[in-house]
């Protein structure tokens, strides 16, 4: 049973009555009260710890950094908690100790919605497009909060995924898995973001359509907008990233340029399979 | 204050309204309250098994309610003879049939290949069936409803004890359940509620045009009663002399003492549902409901048989329902179909629920007889508030009529009030689940 | 000739009937898939919301007939409308105000909504009838029929009449209007589009800035509107009743499910495969078959397959087949 008597709902799961999926589970999350100073990083979740509402702590003063211009990505073993310090980054984590800040401006205290609006793209990992909605339409809500012409944008999204300009009237849902990650990567891309978060892009996709991600997330690299990345896939990741943090149990185990860690005996024998 | 204290001065609370009835109206008024609280509390106690224990949201209380009074006519009813002579044997013929159809249809459907063929083959079944059907069961329906259309025109009961009544009603509700459950919850996902409200409307529909099971609109009466009659008492002189020794007219005694009568089999009948429920609640079996309420997918991975167990909780509750309507029934003592309306049937003991407290049988019961009792004296309140209201008012005005006119519906405004205002400020009830 | 005869009345009491029912029921179900796909719950109270919009737009076009205002042979009850709308959505926008919004800040579960739309169905249930009274009310006027069964017998020779209520045709034209602005709302205006991504994903919408309270508020205007023009088409049609109104949830409900719950188009589709079902299920149709069937077959009874009282039956029997064969509904709409 709930603690929440409003949210008891006793089980019930009649669809003729009530619609679940498609629901909020995205909450504004209070910062910590006390941001401190941190690096000159572009953006930058410093010493974070924290966890979900009152739970345990996941987090234990991790700390993960973009610079402009760069792609960085974080990598390690199952419930590291790597989608965690994303989220956290993002907003949707109540942090205990630590901030976040982007271009030199404490956002710590800002919901989700806000950090949209300051500048952050964020690609969820799950349900990250609209699936009954066309691709075109998909775009059009991802420059929502924008009041100027959004055409420019659109083109240069279809540029950079050349595939969603001929399936631009299609439904999304009916897209394949690799269509639909460009279909979400580029919603995000319509703000015009001054940086990119990726929770694993290529979860679920098979390893040809991954490589074609990760070109396409090179490019849109290339374009200058710094790109955060979680991965499973580590290998790849580190090949393609500036930056690397590997994650063991909620803290910083390794930090290095990508080269760096996958040259690390430690690292490699750890997380990369020899 | 600890919880079983605060429970039992609700419930002594409770008491002195129905004391404060007795003494400010009428003791009359307060038995009848009493009374029909005793049945609501059961209902309620019925839809908590369904809502508190296991989620399943059922809106067709009405329908189940109705089954109980349809078995307290069939059970305590003296057959019709000439009606059983002229139809009897067609209507359970073409019954049959019809039945058969069905089970032909369902024989068949996985037998048949698949495409136009099985399409064709099933209509073929079920047109040719309704047609036999129809055509057994329309003229023995029709000599029936011609036996002595003013008195009896149906084919009566069995003409058994009234107290066997309630018990059939429970199980007629508990059978309609069975195949409402088989149905909806064997879909890949719920599709309980809209399943209930609409079997709830068919078996109003059923009960108000099927002259020959329950001679409809026109009405039950006079259906036999496990406590004397108001009259026979009148005119028992020892019965009369006890009356007049306690300083009664023997008028209002007979009425007090049938009220009783029937007031002590009630809470009979309801501290025995309550002892089960209770028992039910803390046993394994109950263990395991609020297990898989709580986390259904937990509970089916460790093998628990959720839809099996829904289905027993879902006949069990609407059976509970089905006792209640049999009982209320024998009380009013007559059958009549054109009043069953889900405002009062369905909805208002949703209210008794959730006012009480979900979840917990002693709310339900609670709530039974509270939102009873309120239901029962908005009208007069709201008829003295009125009163007040429009007290400064020309007799002719047009408002002042037309708000002492609408004193009646107040009931209803009230009702949704309450119910909003306990979701929103006390949403576990009056007695919370623990 | 026969043939025509039989068309004909074929046409006078099932299609044009049905027609005029189905659109009503469209427009009804249209409100409770768009509360569903939105609010992502069942309003149990949206027959009583119905019946809040017709008894602004009685009151409104009494008071116009008392004053002389009409608007010739058009009932005068289509000029009312508009203020029955505006008195609709103020009560829904009070309500929504006073009662689900505090829920939606709790972030409740959907079927404690459910619960608390019981409330507000027996709350504006009984302000109607404190308001208005519990029986029927007729507010039709200006012409009765666009064709009247003689005029058609004459025009064409034929046995058969087919009359056209004035109500009926107005309801269909109301109703093609009506889905037709909806419908271009939502597939092109930058609202419509932000209330069809917030049904699809809430917390997606949320992340591209789409405001969830003015969603709310948008759908909650359009659901009055729609709630009061399918109310006053009804009880132009039929008659006004709050008790009928309260008991249309059923085959509303049954349409919005048949059609997929969550689906517009799918609304439409349902009001009209139940509205159909019903009339030709309970028709007699001796009628019909007089015409067509060779005198020695010619049927002795009514040929009628249920009684009208049946009706519900007839929705819920399709609604389970419906969901037996196709839980999705016709339309693909979200419950699966």
């Amino acid at each position: 049973m709930s603690d929440n008597p409003y949210q008891d709902d006793r089980g019930n799961k009649d669809l003729t009555i009530t619609r679940p999926e498609g629901t909020s589970q995205l909450g504004a999350h209070p910062g910590t009260g006390h941001p401190m100073e941190t690096s000159q990083a572009f953006l930058i979740g410093d010493s974070m710890t924290g966890g979900y509402g009152k739970g345990p702590d996941i987090l234990h003063a991790c700390t993960i950094a973009v610079n402009r211009g760069e792609i960085a990505v974080i990598v390690g073993p199952n419930g590291a908690g790597k989608s965690t310090a994303m989220k956290a980054v993002f907003g949707m984590l109540d942090l205990r100790e630590g901030s976040v800040r982007l271009d030199g401006e404490d956002i710590t205290d800002l919901s989700p919605q806000d950090r949209v609006a300051k500048g952050m793209g964020f690609v969820p990992q799950n349900s990250n497009i609209f699936t009954s909605m066309t691709v075109e339409e998909n775009l059009e809500m991802g420059a929502f909060i924008r009041r100027d012409d959004i055409r420019p944008t659109m083109e240069q999204v279809y540029d950079l995924f050349p595939i969603l300009r001929d399936k631009r009237r299609q439904a999304a849902g009916e897209l394949s898995g690799g269509q639909r990650q460009q279909v979400a990567v580029g919603r995000a891309l319509m703000t015009q973001p001054k940086v990119l978060m990726l929770d694993e892009p290529t979860a679920g996709v098979s390893p040809i359509v991954m490589d074609e991600l990760f070109d396409r997330i090179i490019e849109v690299a290339r374009t200058g907008i710094p790109i955060l990345m979680v991965e499973q896939n580590a290998r790849q990741a580190l090949e393609i990233a500036d930056k690397g943090y590997v994650m063991v149990q909620g803290r910083n185990a390794y930090t290095g340029t990508g080269k760096e860690l996958l040259a690390d005996p430690e690292v490699r024998k750890s997380f990369l399979g020899g | 204050m600890n919880p079983v204290m605060k429970n039992t001065a609700l419930f002594i609370a409770m008491a002195v309204l129905l004391l404060l009835t007795g003494i400010v109206q009428s003791w009359n008024s307060a038995l009848l309250i009493l009374n029909m609280g005793l049945i609501s509390a059961i209902m309620a106690l019925g839809v908590n098994l369904q809502w508190g224990f296991a989620g399943l949201f059922n809106v067709g209380v009405m329908g189940f309610v109705a089954l109980g009074g349809l078995a307290s006519v069939l059970i305590t009813m003296p057959p019709v003879p000439e009606a059983w002579a002229a139809g009897g044997p067609g209507v359970l013929l073409g019954l049959l049939l019809g039945a058969a159809s069905i089970g032909i249809a369902i024989w068949a459907y996985p037998r048949l290949p698949k495409g136009r063929v099985r399409v064709l083959g099933m209509g073929a079944i079920l047109v040719i069936g309704f047609i036999v059907y129809r055509a057994v069961f329309d003229p023995a329906v029709a000599a029936i409803e011609a036996v002595n259309p003013a008195t009896s025109g149906y084919l009566g009961g069995l003409g058994l004890p009234v107290v066997l009544a309630w018990p059939v009603g429970g199980v007629l509700a508990a059978g309609a359940a069975w195949i409402i459950g088989k149905s909806a919850l064997g879909l890949r996902s719920d599709y309980l509620a809209i399943a209930t409200l609409g079997i709830a409307e068919i078996i109003i529909a059923i009960l108000k045009n099927e002259d020959w099971l329950s001679r409809g609109v026109k009405n039950v009466i006079g259906l036999p009663r496990p406590v004397p009659n108001e009259i026979d008492l009148q005119n028992d002189p020892g019965f009369v002399s006890t009356a007049e020794g306690l300083g009664l007219d023997p008028v209002t005694a007979s009425s007090l003492y049938v009220k009783f009568g029937y007031a002590v089999l009630f809470t009979i009948v309801l501290l025995i549902l309550l002892w089960l429920a209770q028992k039910a609640l803390h046993s394994p079996w109950g263990r395991m409901m609020r297990a898989i309420r709580d986390n259904e997918t937990a509970a089916e991975a460790m093998g628990k048989d959720v839809k099996g167990r829904h289905l027993q909780v879902f006949i069990l509750g609407s059976a509970v329902c089905g006792i209640a309507g049999a009982m209320m029934t024998t009380l009013d003592g007559q059958l009549t179909p054109g009043t069953y309306q889900p405002l009062r049937f369905t909805f208002l003991i949703w209210v008794m629920v959730i006012v009480g407290g979900s979840g917990n049988n002693l709310g339900a019961v609670l709530g039974g007889f509270l939102i009873w009792f309120l239901w029962v004296q908005v009208e007069p309140i709201s008829g003295f508030v009125m009163d007040v209201i429009t007290a400064g008012m020309a007799e002719d005005s047009a408002v002042r009529a037309h708000l002492l006119d609408s004193t009646a519906h107040m009931r209803l405004l009230t009702m949704g009030v309450i119910m909003l205002l306990v979701l929103r400020f006390s949403p576990r009830g009056l007695i919370p689940e623990k | 000739m026969e043939f025509f005869n039989a068309i004909v009345a074929l046409s006078n009491f099932v299609v044009i009937p049905a027609l005029a029912y189905g659109s009503q029921l469209a427009l009804g179900a249209l409100g409770v898939t768009l509360i569903y796909g939105i609010l992502r719950f069942s309003n149990f109270a949206h027959g009583d919301t119905m019946a809040f919009g017709t008894m602004v737009t009685i009151l409104m076009t009494w008071w116009f007939q008392s004053i002389g205002i009409g608007l010739g042979p058009l009932p005068t009850a289509l000029l009312a409308m508009p203020f029955g709308i505006v008195g609709c959505a103020a009560m829904v926008l009070l309500t929504d105000r006073t009662v689900y919004r505090f829920y939606r800040a709790q972030k409740v579960k959907p079927v404690i909504l459910v619960i608390v739309s019981m409330g507000v169905m027996f709350v504006m249930n009984g302000l109607v009838r404190f308001i208005i009274g519990p029986g029927d009310q007729r507010f039709a006027d200006g012409e009765r029929f666009v064709i009247t069964a003689r005029d058609f017998k004459t025009m064409t020779g034929l046995d058969e009449g087919m009359a056209i209520k004035s109500t009926q045709g107005i309801t269909v034209v109301t109703a093609v209007i009506v889905v037709g602005l909806l419908f271009w709302f939502l597939t092109y205006t930058r609202t419509g589009k932000s209330m069809r991504a917030y049904s699809d994903n809430e917390d997606l919408a949320l992340l591209s800035g789409i405001n969830p309270e003015r969603v709310v508020l948008v759908t909650w205007l359009i659901v009055a509107a729609l709630a009061t023009v399918a109310g006053t088409l009804y009880g132009l049609d039929k008659s006004f009743k709050p008790f009928t109104y309260f008991q249309l949830l059923l085959p509303i409900f049954a349409s919005a499910i048949v059609g997929g719950l969550g689906s517009p188009l799918g609304a439409i589709a349902g009001g009209f495969v139940i509205a159909f079902s019903e009339v030709t299920i309970t028709y007699a149709w001796k009628k019909v078959l007089v015409y067509l069937l060779p005198e020695s077959l010619e049927p002795s009874g009514l040929v009628q397959l249920l009684s009208t009282d049946y009706k519900f039956a007839v929705s819920f029997v399709i609604l389970l087949i419906v969901l037996l064969f196709r839980p999705t509904g016709l339309f693909r709409g979200k419950s699966v």
